[in-house]
């Protein structure tokens, strides 16, 4: 892009107004995209390129680091505890995705028409996305703590349950309560992207279907779903891809239990970084990582590609 | 579907007492309108006059506030908009985007579960009528405004009708284009001969395409009448002044007595003797029967402010004794000069004569 730039710049028509500087115009152009490039260059694409490098060290937290080569690669395809905190990741974030969009879909239909408290409708589905995850992960922890925490303690006092149970003893209970903690959390974000896609399909079309006598289901899928092809893609990859990256929630509520059943893979490699001290290996676990997000990104993005003119 | 089977397809539409408001906002008060099958009707009026939302009222696709309407003689008023026996064509044309040119067409009658013959039919015999045979398979992204037109009009053909509604279909297309699209619309309901509602702001559209011209204004009917009627013999000022370009003059006057009307210094004999008490009155005349010339008697007097050539004639633009503006049709004679005087004679049937309130004097 840069050198693209530059050629523009260094030959200007002579049939444009002399005037006129092309090459003043594409600098401050420039200028105005360097912030942004420069936080990019120093939070992601150093970062990146320090992580790589340290995936081929032997880096202990102190000490001296020594280079090992693809050694540590080596290492995680034997890693059986990674692979299946990667298959928990998967697992979780196909049910995760599907529960969100099954709830922020029928949302984002009811809130997107105007109609009488619309705006409070879309504020209080949409304010849990402000609640940051570390803390909305502390606040479930303690609703589902088993001595002070509301659901066991509520469940018992309500007669539902002969004595008091305790959410985070059983694996099933653990991972439904944190998917509903993230659908609590974030379907009012999906909620918005969703609407805008509703609110981008023309009145016209739907009337003229209408028209054409097709019922609502048929409305639905024949032309709302169609259209909204972009906008079902791009909630889907944000989705997918924060679901990959899931660890808080995993972490303050349940510490990766019982029996290690809710490790992701963000969970194993914060352990073998910042617990076993081994940062080498966790990088290499990282860029791992980032592989399969961009693999099963480009994958979302083929199957969800548009047609022309959509 | 009994609909489509049914031979009658000169439908009448009948409209009762037809009221709708949005909230407390009254934008149709109370109309009665009767559109006799076959006819080609076209409601004009000013923007914000209600011509759209009756005819959405029509298609069933907002709600009717209060009174009936009537297609083919059935009540429809709370029927749906599919159960109608309408097609509409929008101005967007709101083709979906995401089908074929074919499965465009064909999209309402897969959803009433038709026969694939006779589907493939149909929309081979609306796309010949439209000759869009070449872009079935093409989508709407790549298609000119002029055939998407064309496709939504195809829609509405397949749906075999009992009565087409157009909402300003022509509005996004460049003026060449309109004018081919509107000769196609003419031949199209002679072809076809259905009743058509055509709604639209454009008066040469309305005067062109229209058995019969209803004229809005504020969600009131002003006039019904053919396109003669409504230019030649308007009901009142509103109706007057909104047919026709450039539109008619109207100079304040005096009824001196039943058969003498003064305008602007003027003293000039009426055609036939008039019901209406001495008074105030307004005069009104159009551009093309101000005949401008040397002084004469029964003319009236102006000064030539400016003159504007058409090719074809030549428009001036006078100010008059009284300080009125008035424009005159020219179109034979030497050129006016701005500030040269002149006088525009005007044959007494051309005149027409409305009480200060508006309504004509006959």
């Amino acid at each position: 892009m840069a050198t693209e730039t530059l050629t523009t710049a260094s030959s200007p028509r002579p049939t444009r107004n002399p005037r006129r500087r092309p090459g003043r115009r594409q600098l401050v152009g420039l200028l105005f995209v360097a912030p942004a490039l420069l936080l990019v260059v120093a939070f992601f694409v150093i970062p990146l390129g320090m992580t790589a490098w340290m995936s081929l060290h032997n880096w202990p937290l102190l000490g001296k680091s020594s280079f090992i080569g693809l050694g540590n690669y080596e290492a995680l395809l034997a890693d059986g505890r990674f692979w299946s905190a990667m298959r928990f990741t998967l697992y979780y974030t196909v049910v995760v995705t599907v529960v969100i969009f099954a709830v922020a879909f029928p949302l984002a239909l009811f809130v997107e028409r105007q109609r009488p408290l619309a705006g409070f409708y879309r504020t209080i589905y949409f304010l849990p996305v402000v609640v940051g995850f570390g803390s909305a992960s502390l606040l479930w922890a303690w609703l589902m703590n088993v001595d002070a925490g509301l659901f066991g303690p509520a469940l018992q006092q309500l007669g539902l349950t002969e004595k008091r149970i305790n959410i985070l003893s059983s694996f099933d209970a653990t991972f439904w309560s944190v998917i509903a903690m993230v659908v609590w959390k974030t379907s009012g974000f999906t909620m918005i992207i969703l609407m805008t896609g509703l609110q981008g399909i023309p009145t016209d079309l739907r009337e003229a279907a209408r028209i054409d006598g097709a019922s609502r289901p048929q409305l639905f899928t024949r032309i709302t779903l169609p259209l909204m092809r972009r906008t079902i893609a791009l909630a889907l990859i944000l989705s997918v891809a924060g679901s990959m990256l899931a660890f808080d929630q995993f972490y303050i509520i349940a510490q990766g239990g019982p029996r290690n059943t809710t490790l992701t893979a963000v969970y194993w490699i914060f352990n073998s970084s910042f617990v076993s001290f081994r940062m080498g290996y966790g990088a290499a676990l990282s860029m791992v990582l980032l592989v399969i997000l961009l693999a099963i990104s480009v994958v979302q993005l083929r199957i969800l590609r548009t047609h022309e003119g959509i | 579907m009994s609909m489509q089977s049914e031979t009658l397809v000169k439908a009448d539409i009948e409209l009762r007492h037809v009221q709708k408001s949005f909230g407390s906002v009254d934008v149709i008060h109370g109309l009665d309108l009767t559109i006799n099958g076959g006819e080609f009707v076209v409601f004009v009026g000013p923007s914000g006059c209600g011509k759209s939302t009756l005819l959405r009222m029509i298609a069933g696709l907002e709600e009717v506030t209060d009174g009936d309407i009537l297609i083919g003689g059935r009540d429809v008023t709370d029927s749906d908009p599919a159960r109608r026996g309408i097609a509409m064509v929008f101005q967007s044309y709101a083709l979906y985007p995401h089908m074929s040119v074919k499965d465009n067409l064909a999209f309402g009658l897969k959803i009433a579960h038709t026969p694939p013959a006779e589907v493939e039919a149909r929309v081979g015999a609306a796309a010949e009528i439209l000759k869009i045979n070449h872009l079935l398979e093409r989508r709407p992204g790549q298609l000119s405004g002029g055939q998407r037109q064309r496709v939504a009009i195809g829609r509405a053909i397949v749906r075999k009708p009992l009565a087409f509604l157009f909402d300003e279909p022509l509005s996004n297309l460049d003026a060449e284009l309109r004018v081919s699209m509107r000769i196609e619309l003419a031949r199209l309901h002679r072809e076809l001969g259905n009743t058509m509602v055509y709604v639209t702001h454009d008066q040469i559209e309305a005067m062109t395409l229209a058995d019969k011209i209803v004229v809005l204004r504020d969600g009131r009917i002003e006039q019904v009448g053919t396109p003669r009627q409504v230019y030649e013999d308007p009901d009142n000022m509103f109706v007057a002044g909104f047919i026709g370009s450039p539109r008619m003059n109207f100079l304040a006057a005096r009824l001196r007595d039943r058969r003498t009307v003064e305008v602007a210094g003027a003293s000039l004999a009426l055609a036939a003797e008039l019901g209406a008490a001495p008074g105030d009155i307004q005069f009104g005349i159009r551009p093309e029967h101000l005949h401008p010339g040397a002084e004469r008697p029964g003319a009236i007097a102006a000064r030539v402010d400016f003159s504007e050539y058409l090719g074809n004639t030549r428009y001036l633009y006078c100010v008059t004794g009284s300080g009125e503006t008035v424009v005159a049709e020219q179109r034979d004679g030497d050129d006016f000069e701005p500030g040269q005087p002149v006088w525009l004679g005007c044959e007494p049937s051309q005149m027409r004569l409305f009480a200060k309130t508006g309504e004509r004097l006959r």
